[in-house]
């Protein structure tokens, strides 16, 4: 351009374009300018994004294009011993509505869901018609299959704004069988029994799955990462279903018959110490916890009530004496018509003039003066100390919470009176699962078997270890004892010389004890004249399979262990052998004898 | 490089055979004879076949890679039907068992086994098959022994629950003519007495 020569007309045209445009450096100074400011206001957007919340940004940008689904865990079953489900988890639905939507057509809606599902006609058509509201429950923990079955019918009827979604179902399929250990759940959390002290073991944890979508469908092989759910693991119980059954509706009857205000009842295999059935009556449907009478009937009374044994406890008290040596099935006791003991006086249940017992004898009337006597012979501490081995006063830890430990009176308190007493089982209190454990050491021949609720073993909430893997054996009287004591306790369902012939099993050699205690009301805290009503025994007496200790509380028909829980161990003990198929023995039954006649030569 | 050996040739034919120097016979022969240039035919070949091999080539990818789409979300889709059929399955399989479990409830099979007159024994007695021979005592089961399956009903109150209205009928000598008139009137009081009982309900 330079190059062209000037000329004249050319000059004022550019010189006119110049002062159209402006000089090249203006321009480029301002095309500069724009730029910067520009490229200032991406550097301080970058400096935004980047640097002030890069990870609320990022997290925004995946969200944008991904689903997170939530995988919810299955709760893990409460199984019996034979795997029968005590508790399950049903892949449920709940079905919720939008009442924008069914407001219109509520009535007839209404009337088709209570025709379906198990809900009442006027709730349903009041959350069908809620005002300024989009979210309304219809049903809650309904079997998945049927939720969708109703919805689905729901739709084709014409009827808009029903849907489901996921609420796992808890199903209880024996209703009340073994509902005070498995327990119940709320409406999200475990509120009592297994349920709630192995929470963390049942639950198992949520996984989530995230994938890619896009226009609201999955990107095929967009990217998705899976954290898997960990399903609850199962709990298996020691508990036969059949034969817990049995036993509550024998306990039911019981109390029932005997106008008591519970029983509670405890079967043991004498060998494993696993509990077969462990019933409390009365009791709960566990699929409507709310049906319960009382707060007291949720839990497990045989765990948690703490009671003074009675006779029940003189197997302990004379087979430690036997044990110590101090005496023999055949030792001769003189029994008075009453016997004092510092400043109390300690009668029989029956009275009597002075008689002449064996110690079987004892056993066989259940006579207090006569234990008192025998046990006197023990040196100090020497009771208490047995009596710990056998497993009162502590904790049996079978997994179950709120488990009470009883109350075997201190060494510093423990004087001569009180050792007379608790000699017959008075001044100290139990739980069903320490008196049945004690009893089974005897059928077990003097070895004491932890008792197990759980198959296997299994960790607690609290991080207690229980179950069959963790049971413990520790020998507590010898065999020779064991034994003796056996023999003794056979003669208490003698029909000549027991008092208890109700318990006896035709056919079998059965050893068993009955306990007539008096109860210490919650008012005054004394004996308030009611009483606590036991049969513990083992079956059959010389090779014993099972242990079984019925507690009746307070019975209003005047029976005492022998006539109340005497027949409700044999019927139990009854449905035990020939469930589990065990044939008597065959045996001869013991014939020991009960009473001797003064002047007359000892037999040893 | 072909094109310098050309010239040497044709030199050489050029320098051996002179024009003038030969027959009008042998130069026709030799006029045969010379090798000229042959212009080289070149065959153009038509471009169908590589822009249609081509084209086949792009079409074939993208149909391919459509087709390769269209299964894959098909397969989606299979897939997602099938999940949720499988889930579907899965909720019906434990509905059912849930259902069984409901059916095999001990106290149900109880209920029913005792509506059929059946009780549970109350004592165990074996029979050893290899011999023959029972073992322990065997005792009819019977009414009495049977388990109270359901908690027992509330006691009425004394209004609700009236003694039943027993009517002790002292028997009269038969009397061959009013045979009839008595077995009617017996008819009566049964039910008289019938029907109090089956109010109580106890």
């Amino acid at each position: 351009m330079r190059r062209t020569p000037p000329r004249p007309s050319a000059r004022a045209q550019s010189r006119a374009r110049g002062s159209l445009r402006g000089s090249p450096h203006l321009r480029l100074r301002f095309g500069f300018l724009v730029i910067a400011m520009v490229l200032s206001v991406f550097g301080a957007r970058l400096v935004q994004l980047q640097g002030v919340d890069p990870h609320a940004y990022a997290a925004m940008a995946a969200a944008e294009g991904t689903d997170i689904v939530e995988l919810p865990a299955e709760r893990g079953d409460i199984l019996d011993r034979n795997g029968k489900p005590l508790a399950d988890s049903v892949d449920g639905a709940m079905v919720v509505a939008n009442p924008e939507l069914t407001r219109e057509k509520a009535p007839e809606l209404a009337k088709f869901l209570a025709g379906r599902l198990d809900v009442d006609y006027f709730e349903t058509l009041k959350a069908l018609r809620l005002k300024d509201k989009q979210f309304a429950y219809i049903a809650r923990r309904v079997p998945a299959s049927k939720a969708e079955a109703v919805v689905t019918a729901a739709e084709e009827a014409g009827f808009d704004g029903l849907d489901t979604r996921h609420d796992p179902v808890r199903d209880y399929p024996a209703g009340d069988v073994a509902a005070n250990l498995v327990g119940f759940m709320g409406t999200d959390e475990a509120l009592a029994g297994f349920e709630r002290n192995f929470n963390g073991l049942l639950a198992g944890h949520d996984g989530s799955e995230r994938y890619a979508v896009g226009v609201g469908n999955r990107i095929p092989l967009g990217q998705a990462t899976i954290e898997p759910a960990v399903d609850g693991q199962d709990l298996h119980t020691t508990i036969d279903l059949d034969l817990q059954w049995y036993v509550q509706r024998v306990l039911r009857q019981t109390r029932e018959d005997a106008r008591a205000d519970s029983a509670f009842a405890v079967v043991l295999d004498t060998q494993t110490g696993e509990v077969l059935a462990l019933a409390d009556d009365p009791t709960y449907d566990a699929r409507d916890p709310r049906s319960a009478k009382a707060k007291g009937d949720l839990v497990s009374r045989a765990m948690t009530d703490v009671y003074e044994p009675g006779s029940v406890e003189k197997v302990l008290t004379l087979s430690a004496l036997i044990d110590a040596g101090k005496a023999t099935n055949k030792t001769r006791v003189v029994v008075p018509s009453s016997l004092v003991s510092g400043d109390r006086v300690i009668h029989d249940w029956f009275s009597h003039d002075t008689l002449y017992m064996t110690l079987a004898g004892v056993i066989a009337q259940s006579s207090n003066i006569g234990t008192v006597l025998a046990s006197r012979n023990f040196e100090t501490g020497q009771l208490r100390e047995y009596l710990t081995r056998f497993g009162l006063g502590q904790k049996t830890n079978v997994g179950i919470a709120g488990e009470t430990q009883g109350i075997l009176p201190d060494p510093s308190i423990w004087t001569s009176m009180t050792q007379d007493r608790i000699a017959f089982g008075q001044s100290l209190s139990v739980n069903a699962m320490q008196m049945a454990a004690a009893v089974n050491t005897i059928a077990n021949g003097g070895v004491r078997v932890s008792p197990s609720l759980i198959r296997g073993a299994a960790v607690t909430d609290e991080g207690l270890e229980v179950g069959t893997d963790t049971a413990t054996t520790e020998r507590v009287v010898s065999k020779r004892a064991a034994h003796q004591m056996t023999l003794m306790m056979e003669r208490v369902v003698d029909p000549d010389v027991g008092v208890a012939p109700s318990a006896q099993i035709p056919g079998y050699r059965v050893a068993g004890k009955t306990g007539t205690a008096q109860r210490v009301g919650p008012a005054c805290g004394c004996y308030n004249n009611t009483f606590t009503v036991s049969f513990a025994g083992f079956a059959p007496a010389d090779e014993p399979r099972f242990t079984v200790y019925v507690v009746v509380q307070n019975p209003r028909n005047g029976g005492g262990g022998g006539s109340v829980g005497g027949p409700a161990f044999a019927k139990i003990m009854s449905y035990a052998l020939s469930r589990y198929g065990v044939p008597p023995t065959g045996s001869a039954p013991s014939r020991l004898p009960t009473t001797w006649r003064p002047g007359q030569v000892a037999s040893r | 490089m072909s094109s310098p050996a050309f010239q040497i040739r044709s030199g050489r034919i050029r320098a051996a055979g002179a024009p003038g120097r030969v027959s009008g016979l042998a130069g026709a022969a030799l006029h045969r004879a010379r090798l000229t240039v042959v212009p080289r035919t070149r065959t153009r070949t038509s471009h169908l076949p590589f822009v249609t091999l081509v084209s086949f080539v792009l079409l074939s990818g993208v149909v391919g890679l459509l087709m390769f789409n269209t299964s894959m979300q098909q397969a989606a889709f299979t897939a997602t039907t099938m999940e949720q059929q499988a889930a579907t399955l899965n909720a019906r399989e434990q509905t059912l068992r849930m259902e069984l479990d409901a059916l095999r409830d001990p106290q149900r099979v109880a209920l029913k086994a005792q509506r059929m007159g059946m009780v549970i024994p109350a004592t165990p007695a074996f029979l050893r098959l290899t011999d023959g021979e029972v073992l322990g005592t065997p005792a009819a089961a019977t009414r009495e022994n049977s388990l109270r399956l359901l908690p027992r009903a509330p006691q009425k109150p004394a209004v609700l629950d009236p003694a039943p209205n027993v009517v002790t009928v002292i028997g009269e000598p038969a009397d061959p003519g009013a045979g009839d008139a008595q077995r009617h009137r017996g008819r009566d009081r049964n039910k008289q007495q019938q029907e109090p009982r089956s109010d109580g309900n106890r």
